[in-house]
């Protein structure tokens, strides 16, 4: 599992609660970049054949050594759950800001936000081939960098959210 | 986690589920470790889905991380199978098994 805790990106991440309700500062950069990704997660759910890693990644086998039993657990689970993940994503979306802004998460919110931000991660972090639990530096020259970047970004938004949501 | 309970991780995994499964309970569900996950969220994901105590789901945490798998829960098939639906839900890597 990957620790959160520290990446040298988490100044640009601010929670700060208003009337007792965590709420997230967005800025207009963030807010884009977050709008965006939604955009994607959303795409690929519905279009993403049934090999692609991050597919399988978001939809494991529900039994390791029983083919059997896995597809036969697939068939019943696997388009209910796309379909919540298409709808979480969704409704988080609508609440994104547009430009600058605070995102309020009470209870509800947050708990779907942080399964949104895991879903991010978890195709970025697939796509990216990660593999192991502590954070790399990034090589600027990497092509990647960017991707790296975001998906370190993702890490400390969730991990900050997950500490304000168990609080 | 004590670095010397890593290569017993076998036997310990072996003894795991007769803690938690008795005869008439006899699946448990299993989640393995992946380096995405982090500690944080799966600890929260174990105290919402299961109603565990933070002292608890922390514990469950560090033995997926540490020995790569943890028992989290035992009962019927069918309740082992909500189980790992509810967990792929969360993004966890969970399977169901028979505590054979």
């Amino acid at each position: 599992m990957g620790d959160g805790s520290a990446r040298q990106l988490s100044d640009l991440v601010k929670f700060r609660r208003r009337r007792g309700v965590p709420e997230l500062q967005l800025d207009e950069m963030e807010t884009a970049l977050l709008g965006s990704l939604l955009d994607d997660l959303l795409d690929a759910l519905g279009t993403l054949p049934e090999d692609d890693p991050v597919r399988q990644r978001w939809f494991p086998d529900g039994y390791r050594d029983d083919v059997e039993a896995a597809a036969e657990f697939r068939a019943l689970t696997e388009a209910g759950l796309r379909d919540d993940k298409a709808a979480r994503t969704e409704r988080c979306r609508a609440e994104l800001p547009t430009g600058s802004g605070e995102l309020p998460l009470p209870a509800e919110a947050a708990e779907r936000w942080l399964t949104v931000l895991n879903d991010l991660r978890l195709a970025l972090g697939t796509r990216l081939g990660v593999t192991q639990d502590e954070p790399t530096d990034i090589d600027p020259a990497d092509p990647r960098a960017q991707s790296w970047v975001i998906y370190y970004w993702l890490t400390t938004l969730q991990d900050g959210l997950v500490q304000t949501a168990m609080r | 986690m004590p670095e010397t309970l890593t290569p017993q991780s076998e036997e310990l995994l072996e003894q795991e589920p007769d803690q938690l499964a008795s005869a008439d309970r006899p699946w448990v569900t299993i989640v393995w470790n992946d380096p995405i996950n982090l500690m944080s969220y799966v600890t929260h994901v174990f105290m919402t889905v299961f109603g565990y105590p933070k002292a608890k789901a922390e514990k469950l945490m560090l033995d997926v991380h540490h020995r790569g798998r943890a028992v989290v829960s035992s009962g019927t098939r069918e309740r082992m199978e909500l189980d790992v639906t509810t967990l792929h839900g969360y993004g966890l890597w969970a399977t169901a098994r028979h505590d054979s």
